[in-house]
C-alpha cells in the first residue's frame, strides 16, 4: 500500500514538473554589445574604465504572435474544424504547438467533423457541450445561422484593433449580424471551374470559350450532352438557395427593412427559369442539382463522369488523390460569374461560441489559426487564399504558377480582396429555405410555372414573419 | 407385353419427376441470382482499381485490375474496427441484461398471483403498438439534458434493456412449465430467485434463445436512434458508421463498396457458422 | 398457490418495469405535452394549443407522406406472397437445399443500410442497372432511377421486400414443417392437384404465421425509415417522393427543429398503428373462428 502511494506521489511530481514549462519564446540571438564597466582599483585614488566587448544574450520579448492579452491560465479549449482530417492533421497539429508556444499553459483538444459537422454542432449546443472555437463555413453561411441565436461571442469590443487590422477588410465585415462581427475569417477559396478535358475537348470547344457568366452554362451543358453525352455536374445548395439566388440571379431577397420577402422577382424567375430549362433539356444530373451533400458533386467530377465542375483549386487536391489518371487531363478556368457580378463570399471562417469559459484564450486561438504568417503555411501546402493581406507580401504569392493547383497565385489576393457578403441576413432561414427549395422542386420537377413556384412561397415565408 | 408396358409407364414417371427436379432447381438459382447478386456486384467493386470501370457498357463485373488501395483507403480514413467493437459492445449488453431483465419480469406475470398483476400486463402488451420513433423525440431530450450521454454508448444501450415482446415471449414459456415443478421447489424451501434461475430458466431455453436471437438481430441493425445519438466517429455503431462512410466517399462507388463489404461480410460469417441456431430461434418465436 | 402478500413478485418486475416506464412510458406521455406546443429543443417548449394539429391538417406534405405510408403496405400481401412461395419450393429434401434456404436469408441479416447503400450505388445514373441495361439494347439513355419521382416509392419497396423475403420465407417453412403429413396424404387420397393441396392444407395450416408475418410486417411497413434514407438521403426523393410518416417526423423533428410539430405527427401515427394492430387482429382472428 505504501508502496502503491509513493509510486503515486513520483507520478503526479512528474505530471507537474511536466506542467510547469518554462515559456519558451522566439529564440534570441546573442549580440556584440559595448559595455562599460567602472572597476575601484583600492589602495589607489585612480578609478579604472574598463571597456569590455561582451557577448550579451539579450532576454527574449515577447512571442510577437502573442498578441491578445489576459489569456486564462490553464484554459482548456475545444477546436472543431470541418473536413480537414485526416489530410491536414500536421498542419493543424504543429499550428496548435506553435500556438501552446506563444500561450503556454492553454490546452487545445481538437476534433474533426465531416459530413456531420452541422448535426453534430447543433445536438452539442443543446447537450451544452458545444466547443469553444468552431470553423464555420462564411459559404454555407453557418455564421449568420448561429449568430443569430445567439450562440456566438460578439467580437466587436474584444478583439484588439490591431488583429483586426490584419485582415482584409471585406472579409472581417461578413455575416454581420445587427451590425456586429462574429467570425475571424480564415482560409478563403477562389472559386474556379476544374475542366476534364478528356470530355470537354470533345465538344471542340477551347479552354478560353468556357463561358464566363452563369447565363453561358446552360448552351455548354447542351453541347457536351450531344457530342459526348455526358450530364452537367451542377449542384443547387440546397441549404443555402437564397444565398446562390443572391450571387447568380442578382436577386434581392428581403426588403430593405427585412418585413417582407422579395424573391419572386423578375430576376428571381429568370435565374430559376435557367434551372428549369436544363432540367427540360436533360442536359442535368437530377439526382446531383439537388442532393444535400456537396461532396456528390465533387466526387462525380473526380470519377471522370462529369466535364467540369465548380469547386475551388484546393480540392484538386482530392482529385489527383483519388484519380491520378484525371489529373493529367484538368484544366482550370475561374468560375462564372453570376448577375451580382460577385464571385462569392468567403469561405471558412472561426468563431467562438457565446458561453465560453475561456474567452480569451478561445479568441487567441481564433486569432492565431488567422493571422498571416499561420495561414501562409496552410496556403504553402494546399491552394488556399490567406485572408491576411500581409501574406501575400511573401515570395510564395509572387513566384510563378507551376502546377494547375496553382494557377490563381498571381490573382490570388485581388480576387479575394473583392470577396464580398452580398446576402442579406434572413430570419427563420431554415424554414424559409425548406420553403424555397419545395417551391423550387415544383417549378424543376412537376411543371409549375417558375413565377407561380416563387410567388406561393414568398406567401408562405411571409407568413412566417412578425 | 404388360412388363414393357409398365416399365414405359414407369420410365415416363422417372423422367418427369428429373423434369421437375431440374426446374426446381432452375427456380432456385435464379432467385438466388437475384438475392446475391447485389453483394457479388459489391464485392468485386470494392477490389476494381482505378482503371477499371465501375460503369461501362457492357458493363464489367470482374476487375482486370484487381487492388486492396480501397480498403486501405477507407480503414484510414474511418475507424472501422471501432464501428465493429461499440457494436459488439451495444449488442452483447443488450442481449444479455435484455434477456435477464425481461426473463426476471416475465416470471411473475406468469407464475404468481399479486395486486396489479393483470394491469400491469395489459399497460405492458399496449405499449407494444407504440412506434419506436414516436418515443425518439423525449428521448433525445432526456439523453441530453437530463441522462447527459448524448454520443456516448450508454445512449444506445439503455433504453433497449426492456422490450414488451420478450416479456411476453418468456411469458408464454413460463406459463407452459407445470406448477408441480415449482411447488416442488417452494416445499423444499427455496426461494422465488432460486427456483426462477436454477428450475425454471434451464427449462425454457429454447425460448429463452429466440428471445436472444430476435433482440441480437434487432440490436446490430438498429439504425435510427443510434443515428440520433452517436456522432463522433470513435462512438459509432456499424451502421451508424455506414452512413458516414457514404457521406465521406459519396460518388467514390470503389470505396463505399469496400466500407459495405468490411461490415457485412463478418455477420455474415457468424450467421453462417450459427445457422441452425439462427432459424431455431427466429422460428420458434411463432410458435411462442 | 398461497395469496401472500409479499414484495417479490414486484422485485422481479423492477427492472423492466423501470425501463419500459423511463423509455416508452414516459416518452408516451411527454409527445402528447409536445405536441401542443412549440418546441425546438433548445430552448423550452411554449404552449400553443391545438396549432400544430391545425397546421397538420393542412399541409400538404403531410397528407403525401400518409399517402406514401399507406401505400406501402402494398409490401405486407406481396411478402406474405412470395415467401410461402418460396418456403413451398425449398421445403423439400433435395440435396444442397440448405445451402440456398441460407442464401436466401443473407439480405435480411445483412441489415437495410448495408444493402440500402448497395442499392443506391447500382441505382445511379452510371450505375450497374443503368449500364447493363443499356448494353442489352433495353434503354438508349440511362434513366436517372432515384430521381424520378414516380420510381422512387416503388424502387423502396422493393428493397423492403428484397429484404424480407428471405426472414420470412424461414417463418413460414418452419410452420410447413409442423403441419402434419397425414393431411397431405388425405388430400392426396381425395384426388387433389398440387394447387389445391397447398390450397386446402398449406395455407390454412399456416395461419399462425400468417398473423405473425402480416402483424409485424404491415406495422413495419407504416413505420419505413431506412430504406428511404439510404435511398434518398435527407431530401426524401424529389418532390418528397420518397417521403413516408417517419421520414417527415423525423426531418421536421431532428433537421428543422420542430419537435413539437413533429410531436402532433408522431400521436397521428400512434392512432394509425393502433387502428391497424387491432385490424389485423380482428381480421385474422375471425379467419381462424370460420375454421
Amino acid at each position: 500500500m505504501r508502496t502503491r502511494l509513493f509510486a503515486l506521489l513520483i507520478m503526479v511530481s512528474i505530471l507537474l514538473s511536466g506542467c510547469a514549462q518554462p515559456t519558451t519564446q522566439v529564440p534570441a540571438e546573442p549580440v556584440k554589445e559595448t559595455v562599460v564597466v567602472t572597476v575601484e582599483v583600492p589602495g589607489e585614488v585612480q578609478v579604472t574604465t574598463v571597456v569590455e566587448e561582451v557577448l550579451v544574450t539579450p532576454t527574449p520579448g515577447p512571442n510577437p504572435e502573442a498578441v491578445i492579452e489576459g489569456v486564462e491560465q490553464n484554459a482548456e479549449i475545444t477546436f472543431w474544424t470541418f473536413w480537414l482530417s485526416p489530410t491536414f492533421d500536421d498542419y493543424i497539429k504543429s499550428t496548435i504547438a506553435r500556438f501552446q508556444e506563444a500561450y503556454p499553459g492553454v490546452t487545445v483538444n481538437w476534433e474533426d467533423h465531416q459530413a456531420t459537422f452541422q448535426d453534430d454542432l447543433r445536438n452539442a449546443f443543446a447537450a451544452g457541450n458545444a466547443p469553444d472555437v468552431i470553423n464555420l463555413s462564411i459559404s454555407e453561411g453557418w455564421v449568420s445561422d448561429y449568430a443569430t441565436q445567439g450562440l456566438l461571442l460578439p467580437l466587436d469590443d474584444v478583439v484588439p484593433q490591431s488583429a483586426i487590422d490584419m485582415y482584409f477588410p471585406n472579409l472581417w465585415d461578413q455575416q454581420l449580424v445587427d451590425g456586429t462581427h462574429y467570425q475571424f475569417p480564415w482560409y478563403q477559396g477562389i472559386q474556379v471551374n476544374l475542366v476534364n478535358r478528356q470530355i470537354y475537348d470533345q465538344t471542340g470547344l477551347t479552354i478560353e470559350d468556357f463561358p464566363k457568366t452563369v447565363d453561358g452554362l446552360p448552351a455548354l451543358c447542351k453541347t457536351i450532352k450531344e457530342v459526348t453525352g455526358t450530364l452537367c455536374d451542377i449542384r443547387l445548395t440546397v441549404n443555402d438557395l437564397l444565398a446562390q439566388m443572391t450571387y447568380e440571379g442578382g436577386v434581392q431577397v428581403i426588403n430593405a427593412d427585412g418585413t417582407a420577402f422579395t424573391f419572386d422577382s423578375p430576376e428571381a424567375v429568370a435565374w430559376l427559369q435557367l434551372y428549369v430549362n436544363m432540367v427540360k433539356d436533360g442536359t442535368v444530373d437530377k439526382t446531383v442539382l439537388v442532393t444535400d451533400q456537396d461532396r456528390v458533386g465533387l466526387d462525380l467530377f473526380t470519377t471522370g463522369q462529369a466535364a467540369f465542375y465548380n469547386t475551388g483549386p484546393n480540392l484538386i487536391r482530392e482529385v489527383r488523390a483519388n484519380n491520378p489518371g484525371l489529373y493529367g487531363y484538368l484544366a482550370v478556368v475561374p468560375a462564372p460569374v453570376g448577375k451580382s457580378g460577385v464571385v462569392g463570399k468567403g469561405l471558412m471562417a472561426i468563431s467562438v461560441k457565446a458561453d465560453t469559459a475561456f474567452p480569451n484564450a478561445s479568441i487567441a486561438l481564433s486569432q492565431f489559426f488567422t493571422n498571416p504568417r499561420s495561414m501562409l503555411e496552410f496556403s504553402k501546402i494546399v491552394a488556399i487564399y490567406p485572408s491576411t493581406p500581409a501574406s501575400y507580401d511573401d515570395p510564395f504569392f509572387s513566384a510563378a504558377p507551376v502546377a494547375i493547383e496553382d494557377s490563381a497565385k498571381p490573382y490570388a489576393k485581388d480576387a479575394v480582396s473583392k470577396l464580398a457578403d452580398i446576402v442579406p441576413t434572413v430570419p427563420h432561414k431554415a424554414d424559409v429555405n425548406e420553403i424555397v427549395l419545395q417551391a423550387i422542386q415544383q417549378a424543376l420537377f412537376n411543371n409549375v410555372d417558375p413565377q407561380q413556384a416563387l410567388s406561393d412561397a414568398v406567401a408562405s415565408a411571409n407568413a412566417l414573419l412578425p | 407385353m404388360q412388363q414393357t408396358q409398365t416399365r414405359s409407364v414407369y420410365n415416363a414417371a422417372v423422367f418427369r419427376q428429373v423434369i421437375e427436379k431440374i426446374l426446381l432447381y432452375v427456380v432456385l438459382c435464379l432467385v438466388a441470382v437475384v438475392t446475391i447478386f447485389p453483394f457479388v456486384w459489391v464485392f468485386f467493386t470494392s477490389l476494381k482499381g482505378p482503371n477499371d470501370p465501375i460503369v461501362s457498357v457492357p458493363p464489367q463485373l470482374i476487375p482486370q485490375d484487381p487492388t486492396l488501395a480501397n480498403y486501405v483507403r477507407v480503414w484510414n480514413q474511418l475507424p472501422v474496427w471501432r464501428f465493429y467493437l461499440n457494436s459488439v459492445i451495444v449488442t452483447l449488453s443488450v442481449v444479455v441484461l435484455n434477456t435477464l431483465f425481461t426473463a426476471l419480469a416475465a416470471y411473475p406475470l406468469a407464475k404468481m398471483k399479486f395486486r396489479g398483476r393483470d394491469t400491469i400486463f395489459y399497460l405492458l402488451l399496449a405499449t407494444y403498438i407504440v412506434p419506436p420513433v414516436l418515443t425518439s423525440i423525449p428521448s433525445f431530450v432526456l439523453a441530453v439534458n437530463v441522462f447527459r450521454y448524448y454520443d456516448k454508448l450508454p445512449a444506445v444501450i439503455f433504453p433497449y434493456l426492456a422490450g414488451v415482446l420478450n416479456i411476453f415471449l418468456l411469458r408464454q414459456a413460463f406459463k407452459s412449465v407445470p406448477d408441480d415443478l415449482l411447488d416442488a421447489g417452494r416445499m423444499d424451501g427455496a426461494s422465488e430467485l432460486r427456483i426462477w434461475w436454477n428450475i425454471l430458466m434451464p427449462i425454457i431455453r429454447p425460448t429463452l434463445a429466440t428471445v436472444a436471437i430476435i433482440t441480437f438481430v434487432e440490436q446490430w441493425n438498429n439504425f435510427f436512434w443510434p443515428s440520433l445519438m452517436l456522432h463522433t466517429r470513435e462512438n459509432m455503431t456499424l451502421q451508424v458508421g455506414l452512413v458516414a462512410l457514404q457521406g465521406a466517399f459519396a460518388n467514390d462507388a470503389r470505396g463505399i463498396a469496400a466500407g459495405v463489404v468490411m461490415t457485412v461480410i463478418p455477420i455474415i460469417i457468424f450467421f453462417s457458422a450459427l445457422q441452425q441456431q439462427f432459424v431455431r430461434g427466429l422460428t420458434g418465436a411463432v410458435k411462442g | 398457490m398461497t395469496k401472500k402478500l409479499s414484495l417479490t413478485p414486484y422485485f422481479f418486475l423492477i427492472p423492466a418495469l423501470l425501463v419500459i416506464a423511463v423509455f416508452v412510458l414516459y416518452p408516451i406521455v411527454a409527445v402528447v405535452y409536445y405536441s401542443f406546443t412549440d418546441y425546438n429543443i433548445s430552448t423550452p417548449p411554449e404552449w400553443v394549443g391545438l396549432k400544430n394539429y391545425q397546421q397538420l391538417m393542412k399541409d400538404p406534405i403531410f397528407w403525401q407522406a400518409l399517402s406514401h405510408s399507406l401505400i406501402y403496405l402494398i409490401v405486407t400481401p406481396t411478402l406474405i406472397f412470395l415467401s410461402i412461395l418460396l418456403a413451398i419450393v425449398v421445403n423439400r429434401k433435395l440435396p444442397g437445399i440448405h445451402a440456398f434456404r441460407a442464401l436466401f436469408f443473407i439480405p435480411a441479416i445483412s441489415g437495410s443500410i448495408a444493402v440500402g447503400i448497395a442499392w443506391r450505388l447500382m441505382l445511379d445514373t452510371n450505375g450497374i442497372i443503368n449500364g447493363t441495361l443499356l448494353s442489352l439494347g433495353i434503354l438508349k439513355e440511362p434513366i436517372q432511377w432515384l430521381a424520378e419521382p414516380a420510381y422512387t416509392l416503388p424502387i423502396a419497396m422493393m428493397l423492403t421486400t428484397w429484404l424480407g423475403v428471405g426472414y420470412y420465407m424461414m417463418v413460414f417453412l418452419a410452420g410447413l414443417q409442423n403441419i402434419p403429413e397425414e393431411l397431405y396424404d388425405a388430400a392426396l387420397i381425395d384426388g387433389c392437384n398440387v394447387w389445391q393441396k397447398h390450397r386446402h392444407v398449406s395455407i390454412p395450416g399456416l395461419r399462425p404465421q400468417i398473423t405473425f408475418v402480416a402483424v409485424i410486417s404491415s406495422l413495419a411497413a407504416l413505420q419505413v425509415f431506412n430504406e428511404i434514407f439510404t435511398l434518398t438521403g435527407g431530401l426524401g426523393g424529389i418532390l418528397n417522393s420518397g417521403v413516408t410518416i417517419v421520414f417527415y417526423l423525423w426531418r421536421q423533428a431532428f433537421r428543422l427543429n420542430h419537435a413539437g410539430f413533429a410531436s402532433a405527427i408522431a400521436m397521428v401515427l400512434l392512432v394509425i398503428t393502433l387502428a391497424f394492430s387491432i385490424m389485423n387482429i380482428r381480421i385474422l382472428e375471425r379467419g381462424t373462428e370460420a375454421d
